[in-house]
């Protein structure tokens, strides 16, 4: 495999001035993740302190093995939804190594409203297990939750994707054979009752952990029977008499101790054999990133580069390198696996379209698990390319997606929009694992290009209700469409409501691969298989 | 030396018993084997795996209430003996070595005792009479008044002893009631406050005198006596590096003596022994003042723990003149073939603490690695495998450096030192490294006090944040629970590392 | 930080990861890449930062013994289950261990007596000096391992602490 040559000119004013703006993008994201993750009011870390209880950082800083990486999902979970009150939607999840097993962690934190459940922590939550159970990785939930935000209920509660998937989904895993540990060191609550009750293993903390279906004002208020909460569900009670709980701890730490003995008794599965070589790091420097990614979303980039930063060695083996040139084919090691790679260098012509789906089906056919590297406006439209069935070739390509069997990761680079985001593995495609980039958008098609055809709309009504506009009735019917459309195509909104699985530093994203990779190997690789592909 | 085997034919013993133990017994079988004489040895059983045992022709056990009473108990030794066949009985050092009874007990049985004449054992062993001896044979002694001898004149008398003196009660011990008198006019004061000190703490106010010598050294000499009259000293051996008044240091030659100084000491001692019609291999101690002065202390009837340096610095085998004495033989030599080149250094790996008050440690012996090289000798009782207890002398080993010079032995020493590892069992090692590279150490700036006045030199000194890790690190990379728990991490995220998204 | 290694009197919070290559110590806020390796001809090698280092190491049970430039240190592991678990009963201070080697010359507590710090527990002997252990902390005697006139070995358990009836939550 020979090395990418890049044709980057890293002294260019345009490079020194994306890389500028990039840099500035990285900064803000970084620092709304502090946010996100430390700036809590004094009053929440007072009373957490004040009950012995540790932050669900320095938790899970002592779960993990040390030295070892934390790939943390939806790190900005609900950053623009409740008025920004429920930072990381109150609960933090993530692949982490404990005792040398990849685990998903799944910990409640209680310095946001008492780590109460709202739907987005429901959603996040009911996501990390899905990405167990798609990964078979075991896992370690760190119990503290108020239990489900009340007012609320209505969006958290009955849906098939709410919260009683978060025990749906603990039973599959169950199933599976994939073994969880809960480390119960808050009160669990009515339906948090049943995380560390559907767990194989787990662990209360002494006087501060709790499990009971209703605490002792419910209790009190339904039968009249009175209750300390170490008598209804203490750790004394549950590890002597009940049985619901199993291993006593006097602190969180020695509880976390514990959690990391029992991960340590846990097998370890065979991984599914890819191709896999001594890993390389990149030749060209991964932060080249931030010069390489234009400061317009409307302006192109080589996506080639972009792979040059991010795959062993640089090094790149490229599929049809003179057909359908708008997608780039091609495979590379990340982190020593063997990867294809399918990147946007343009619209989805016909050609592209075709080549895209004859690519997924080479990766198939020799087990080799699927980057997408998104940066798509779409596929094109028109009558040539109508009459050449770019429809068709589109849904061969969406086709050869959707059915793949090997495990597909898709990272948001650029712009994500229409079919095309669906061609590239989009959310609803089942990658295993999906990242933005800060600047990337995602919408059914680009914010002007979605105002003006509303505008259209409108005008066109009132129009055929005798009525002229002004260029200010315009500006007043467009502009809010635009601002509308402007938020909620930006990775900052979509990461919020978890279409992604977190926002990424471009240059983490070799690492973030590198783990996603690894974790997905758990699951095995089924032979290829399709539906009918509209030749 | 002469080949082995012929040196000793016609000795009127062909087989060797040591009654000792650890690392003397190996000394001694050593040059028992290498004349091609049998050696035997008696252990108790909490010695069954000692080098001694292992290395000698005879082993046989001996039982006791305590393992140090097994080795005392002269019945089952002279038992032993009997039973192994042994014409001579050696009783290294400690244990029965100056007990005149086992001397006769061993005559008795027919069987030679490797020592002095029982009559010269016990008159060595009464300090008081053997001060007696000395002193009537015109040797010096330190002046001294007991007040029993004549009540009426001890005032007088200690006037005569002069000063400094040093006033102690009678009944005394641990340093109470004493006096130090620098200045007559106060004598008599003094003497009435030391009596009703003596009177509150032991309810005795008798008194003694004696002259007060401050910051002494302890210098000793080697003698050789056969049975035909001939004595010989073998030079003096400097031993003032002392806890708790037990030599962990001993050299040879003392850095204190001029050679008109060495000379001197060195014949009065040839002349002790000479009066006294001394047999074997002994030891003249005296105390050594600061003006130059020295007075007898004692006589040792055996071979001294720290007899190697002698060895090293004169080329004679102190046990192979031991066996040819009792043999009969005659040394052969006179004083000016006995000669000495370069300097000899003796430190006493002991299993102790010294940070803790030299309290004593035990454990196993996990790794054992002693220093070699040019001037090193090692004698020890203990082997890697074997284990350090309670039941006997803390003193497992001895480390002997020669080099041309004292500068060139103790830079020896500190390597030596270094390169001593003994692991399972706490020694002196480290703290014997930190006094050898002492300045006063160096200058031969010692005195029996030396340690008592310079305890930093014993406390385990502040460690270093890099020696700290370093150890920390080979006990974590040492430790299976902290190794597997890194080991089993995947290469992938071992190598990714403490990365954050 | 959970593994902990006792150096004299001083316990040693530390941490031990794998690095891409070797190994790497945690100790406070430092990160020292660090190797023990032993070459063909049996001699061990230490790795610390940038200074290799020959040891020598040997281990029993919890105590790991090391030469290290010429000198020998003896530390103990203490595993994290067991030092939590040990915290939580109110202190580390719970195994009172001989110091050295010797016999006990009186025991001045009884299993379930209340102790104040610094009140004597036991006498001890050893080397003809006599030694007494307080308690490190309040609380109450648990057990008491060893009877007057019994001898015992350095770090032999010579009594157990435990929380005092009626302290902590």
């Amino acid at each position: 495999m020979k090395r990418i040559e890049s044709k980057l000119n890293t002294a260019s004013a345009e490079f020194l001035a994306n890389a500028a703006h990039n840099r500035r993008l990285a900064e803000e994201f970084r620092e709304r993740q502090r946010k996100a993750r430390d700036d809590r009011p004094q009053r929440d870390i007072d009373r957490l302190r004040s009950q012995k209880k540790l932050l669900v950082r320095e938790r899970i800083a002592l779960l993990l093995d040390p030295g070892t990486p934390f790939l943390e999902f939806s790190s900005l979970a609900a950053n623009d939804a409740y008025d920004g009150e429920v930072p990381g939607a109150a609960c933090v999840t993530g692949i982490g190594i404990v005792s040398g097993r990849e685990c998903v962690i799944n910990a409640g934190d209680a310095s946001v409203k008492g780590g109460a459940w709202y739907p987005l922590t429901v959603k996040k939550t009911v996501r990390a297990l899905d990405i167990a159970i798609e990964n078979r990785l075991p896992v370690v939930h760190l119990c503290d939750s108020a239990g489900g935000f009340l007012p609320l209920q209505a969006d958290l509660f009955a849906d098939k994707y709410m919260a009683g998937r978060i025990f749906r989904n603990q039973c599959i895993l169950s199933k599976m054979g994939v073994q969880q540990v809960s480390v119960v060191l808050g009160h669990c609550t009515a339906g948090g009752a049943y995380v560390p009750g559907l767990s194989d293993y787990n662990v209360i903390v002494r006087g501060t952990g709790a499990i009971f279906l209703a605490g002792p004002p419910l209790v009190k208020a339904a039968t009249g029977e009175e209750n300390t909460v170490d008598e209804l569900g203490g750790c004394d009670m549950h590890t002597t008499t009940s049985g619901t709980a199993d291993y006593p701890a006097s602190s969180e730490e020695e509880a976390i101790a514990i959690a990391r003995d029992i991960v340590a008794q846990f097998k370890r599965p065979k991984k599914t054999h890819t191709e896999w070589q001594t890993p390389e790091d990149p030749y060209y420097d991964s932060s080249d990133l931030y010069g390489i990614l234009p400061r317009d979303i409307k302006q192109q980039f080589d996506m080639k580069e972009v792979i040059a930063r991010l795959v062993d060695g640089s090094r790149f083996h490229e599929y049809q390198p003179a057909y359908g040139t708008t997608l780039i084919c091609g495979y590379a090691h990340i982190w020593g696996y063997k990867i294809g790679i399918l990147g946007n260098n343009g619209v989805l012509f016909n050609d592209s379209s075709l080549k895209g789906a004859h690519f997924i089906e080479l990766c198939n056919q020799n087990r080799t698990p699927i980057l997408f590297l998104q940066n798509i406006t779409g596929f094109m439209v028109g009558r040539e390319y109508e009459r050449r069935g770019i429809t068709k070739d589109g849904a061969k390509m969406i086709m050869a997606v959707s059915c793949s069997e090997v495990p597909k990761f898709t990272v948001m680079c650029h712009g994500s929009f229409g079919a095309g985001n669906y061609g590239m593995s989009g959310r609803a495609f089942d990658s295993r694992m999906l990242f933005s980039w800060p600047q990337s958008q995602t919408s059914v098609m680009g914010a002007e290009q979605a105002a003006n055809v509303l505008a259209d709309v409108k005008i066109r009504q009132l129009a055929k209700s005798g009525r002229t506009l002004s260029q200010a009735d315009i500006d007043a019917i467009r502009d809010p469409v635009l601002g509308e459309f402007k938020r909620k195509q930006s990775a900052y909104y979509t990461t919020s409501e978890i279409w992604d699985d977190g926002m990424l530093d471009p240059v983490d994203t070799r690492n973030a691969l590198g783990m996603s990779i690894s974790a997905a190997l758990n699951t095995p690789i089924g032979d290829p298989r399709y539906g009918v592909f509209r030749l | 030396m002469k080949t082995a085997t012929s040196a000793a034919s016609g000795w009127p013993f062909s087989t060797v018993l040591v009654a000792n133990r650890g690392e003397i017994a190996v000394r001694v079988l050593h040059t028992v084997q290498k004349l091609g004489l049998k050696g035997a040895v008696v252990f108790h059983a909490a010695d069954r795996n000692a080098p001694a045992v292992r290395m000698a022709d005879h082993a046989i056990e001996i039982t006791g209430a305590t393992p140090v009473a097994a080795y005392l108990d002269s019945a089952q030794i002279l038992a032993a003996a009997k039973s192994c066949g042994a014409g001579a009985i050696h009783p290294g050092y400690g244990f029965l070595s100056e007990n005149t009874g086992f001397a006769r007990a061993v005559e008795s049985a027919g069987l030679i005792f490797i020592g002095p004449k029982p009559e010269q054992i016990e008159l060595m062993g009464d300090k008081v009479r053997a001060r007696n001896f000395v002193e009537k044979g015109g040797f010096p002694v330190a002046p001294s008044a007991i007040e029993d001898d004549d009540p009426k004149t001890f005032v007088e008398r200690s006037r005569n002893v002069g000063t400094p003196l040093l006033i102690k009660p009678s009944a005394g011990g641990g340093g109470k009631g004493m006096r130090i008198v620098r200045d007559l006019s106060v004598l008599e004061a003094e003497i009435e406050r030391a009596r009703s000190e003596g009177q509150r703490y032991f309810g005795d106010g008798r008194l003694y005198c004696e002259r007060y010598i401050e910051n002494p050294r302890h210098i000793e000499v080697q003698v050789l006596g056969d049975s035909h009259g001939n004595v010989v000293h073998v030079f003096e051996r400097e031993c003032s590096v002392q806890r708790r008044f037990q030599k962990i240091v001993e050299e040879t030659p003392s850095p204190a003596l001029t050679p008109q100084l060495r000379a001197q000491i060195c014949e009065t001692a040839a002349g002790i022994a000479r009066s006294a019609g001394y047999r074997g291999a002994g030891t003249v101690e005296f105390i050594f003042g600061q003006g130059g002065e020295f007075y007898f202390l004692e006589m040792n009837t055996r071979l001294q723990v720290e007899h190697p340096v002698t060895e090293e610095i004169t080329g004679k085998d102190l046990v192979l003149e031991q066996l040819r004495i009792a043999a009969g033989e005659p040394l052969g030599y006179a004083q000016g073939d006995v000669s000495s080149q370069g300097h000899a250094i003796e430190f006493r790996i002991y299993a102790e603490d010294p940070g803790r008050g030299y309290t004593p440690t035990t454990g196993p012996i996990l790794a054992l690695r002693a220093p070699q090289g040019d001037g090193i000798r090692w004698d020890s009782g203990v082997v890697q495998g074997g284990e350090v207890t309670a039941a006997f002398d803390p003193m497992i080993a001895k480390l002997i450096v020669r080099g041309t010079d004292r500068n060139d032995a103790i830079a020896r020493a500190e390597k030596a030192l270094a390169e001593t590892v003994l692991l399972g069992c706490k020694t002196n090692t480290a703290f014997l490294r930190r006094l050898v590279v002492h300045p006063a150490f160096v200058a031969g700036d010692v005195h029996t006090g030396f340690l008592d006045a310079n305890p930093q030199i014993a406390a385990d000194p502040p460690m270093a944040d890099e020696t700290l890790h370093a150890l920390l690190a080979a006990a974590s990379l040492s430790t299976r629970p902290m190794r597997d728990a890194a080991d089993c991490v995947p290469d992938l995220h071992a190598a990714i590392g403490e990365w954050r998204n | 930080m959970q593994h902990a290694f006792k150096l004299g009197e001083a316990e040693h919070n530390l941490a031990l990861s794998r690095a891409r290559e070797a190994y790497c110590l945690h100790v406070g806020d430092r990160r020292v890449p660090i190797d023990l390796k032993t070459s063909p001809d049996g001699r061990t090698w230490l790795t610390l930062g940038t200074r290799h280092v020959e040891v020598v190491i040997a281990t029993r049970g919890d105590e790991v013994f090391v030469h290290l430039d010429g000198e020998a240190h003896a530390l103990r592991y203490w595993h994290p289950l067991e030092r939590l678990a040990a915290q939580a009963g109110g202190g580390a201070n719970d195994l009172i261990r001989a110091p050295m080697p010797g016999s006990i010359v009186s025991v001045n507590v009884k299993a379930g007596d209340t102790v104040a710090k610094g009140q004597t527990l036991l006498v001890m002997e050893s080397m003809k000096m006599e030694t007494t252990l307080v308690a490190p902390r309040d609380g109450a005697v648990a057990a008491v391992q060893f009877e007057k006139g019994q001898t015992f070995e350095r770090d032999a358990i010579l009594l157990k602490l435990e929380a005092a009836a009626g302290e902590g939550a």
